[in-house]
């Protein structure tokens, strides 16, 4: 159990990756807040989750600096404090070439992605940094190191949570607080469907050709899965973690060279 | 019920520090493993220390020669019936000099110790694996495989190098089940690195062996050294079933020195 007695809050916790993450810390013995827009799809999350007591659920939008501080808040409330924080909900919409696109599509896109893992952050350190112990875990993705066409509103906001982290860990490196990025490959999450046909238009793919092309580039020429990334979050949130900080993880199947 | 339940490691260079963390670490989660020295006394001495057992075997040899990379192999394989996970550990610094100091001699050390080993031992572990279509290949490199620090060119070239030998075979085995990576350590300080640290230092100009060590604490984030369980626990997650889509990747595990 190597989470054992850690509270975390995983934003986007209810389906796919955030889910995934959840569901691991729960397992190593944390307690796990998990939030999502959708009270439906929280009380869906929790009853699949079968995990009582162990986990709660947050509705909350991050899009907004007091939907995070109500998250980070809600956390502590419940469980009485912040261990592990997981940046985690995100997505785009609006996506076109950059000749093209609109203002709103760029800055939906960062506040969703981008600043809500600065506001929750801020949050979070403020009840971590006074305790010495904390792990923060920002899901970034491979387009955080690559960039594809017609989806720069998506890769310019990953890569800012890549630099984001890097400057935040060298401020907080001797305080017992570790930040990462991990940078996933494409994974057919529920959001991915949802999403996934129009950013594969704004390319111009069909949504198929949009997964084999992340497929294509990988050396397992498969997309990933949430299993994947969960057990790298469950690393990074350990103990042995403290080591580790200020790094961009890659768990693409081996497509980003660095 | 461990995250490597019947599966069967072979570590380079396992007797003492980072490897024998990976080992031990290993062993909790449930794996058979072999451990790998120069000095089969130090062999003994480590397979007593970690409890002894059937799950544990030592196998003598230099790592700086193709015998002993291919023995280890061939000797786990005899062993315990098969090979999972290859940890190409074995690997240091010595006689180091600055470039235009280098001679060939100290040069070829480096390369055969660093870099030949990591392939001899990654070349006769695929062909293990390859028809097994199951593998974990983990490469410990450095942080000097992304940086470079003068007096230790040998090992900044090598570390560097196996990095470049490690993407290009993960690319070669994607899709067959096996995994090649490599995890850069930043500096702790283990046997080796007392032993060859302070004549390093020097070669660094740097004034004293301690003076090394601040030097590559105060790059990182944390402001300290790391630990070998760090490095075990990143060996341990690689290793396991669920790191089935992390390959190509160069695992950092030093407190936040390298920026990317």
């Amino acid at each position: 159990m190597e989470l054992q007695g850690k509270v975390a809050l995983v934003t986007g916790g209810t389906r796919g990756i955030g889910r995934a993450i959840a569901e691991a810390f729960v397992a190593e013995g944390a307690s796990v807040v998990i939030n999502g827009r959708s009270p439906e799809k929280g009380a869906q999350a929790l009853k699949e989750m079968n995990a009582g007591d162990k986990v709660h659920f947050l509705s909350g939008d991050v899009k907004s600096r007091e939907g995070c501080e109500a998250l980070v808040k809600g956390t502590i409330e419940r469980y009485g404090r912040i261990d592990i924080l997981v940046n985690n909900a995100g997505g785009a919409t609006g996506h076109a070439p950059v000749v093209d696109l609109e203002d709103w599509a760029m800055q939906d896109a960062l506040v969703w992605n981008f600043w809500s893992t600065f506001w929750c952050t801020q949050y979070a350190l403020r009840d971590m940094l006074p305790r010495q112990w904390g792990r923060i875990i920002n899901i970034s993705s491979v387009e955080g190191k690559h960039g594809k066409p017609g989806v720069s509103i998506y890769v310019t906001a990953k890569h800012a949570i890549n630099g984001f982290t890097k400057s935040c860990a060298q401020e907080i490196g001797t305080q017992g607080v570790t930040i990462n990025c991990i940078c996933p490959g494409a994974i057919e999450t529920d959001i991915m469907k949802d999403e996934g046909p129009a950013a594969a238009q704004a390319m111009g793919l069909t949504y198929q050709g949009l997964l084999d092309w992340f497929a294509s580039e990988a050396a397992i020429k498969r997309l990933n899965t949430v299993e994947e990334v969960a057990v790298v979050a469950t690393l990074l949130a350990s103990e042995a973690g403290g080591g580790m900080t200020g790094t961009m993880y890659s768990v693409d199947g081996g497509t980003a060279a660095y | 019920m461990g995250k490597l339940d019947g599966k069967v490691a072979a570590i380079t260079g396992g007797t003492r520090s980072i490897g024998r963390g990976m080992a031990e670490a290993f062993l909790r989660e449930g794996a058979k493993v072999v451990v790998n020295g120069r000095d089969a006394a130090k062999g003994e001495q480590a397979l007593k220390e970690m409890g002894g057992g059937p799950n544990i075997a030592f196998f003598p040899g230099d790592a700086r020669v193709q015998s002993t990379a291919d023995g280890i192999v061939d000797f786990t394989i005899e062993k315990f019936g098969k090979l999972d996970i290859m940890c190409l550990n074995s690997g240091g610094v010595q006689n180091t000099a600055p470039v235009h100091m280098m001679t060939n001699e100290e040069w070829q050390l480096e390369m055969d110790w660093n870099l030949n080993s990591v392939f001899w031992g990654m070349r006769k572990a695929l062909n293990h694996m390859i028809p097994r279509q199951t593998g974990r290949i983990i490469v410990t490199s450095s942080v000097e495989g992304k940086l470079g620090k003068p007096g230790i060119p040998g090992y900044a070239a090598t570390k560097h190098a196996v990095l470049g030998l490690m993407k290009a075979a993960a690319k070669e085995v994607g899709t067959l089940g096996i995994t090649v990576n490599a995890i850069l350590p930043g500096l702790i300080e283990t046997d080796i690195v007392r032993e060859t640290g302070p004549e390093s230092a020097k070669m660094m100009g740097v004034e004293t062996y301690e003076g090394l060590l601040e030097m590559f604490a105060q790059e990182s984030s944390i402001k300290r050294l790391n630990t070998v369980e760090e490095v075990a626990a990143a060996a341990v997650m690689l290793a396991s079933d669920a790191a089935s889509g992390i390959t190509g990747t160069s695992w950092a595990v030093d407190g936040g020195t390298l920026p990317y």
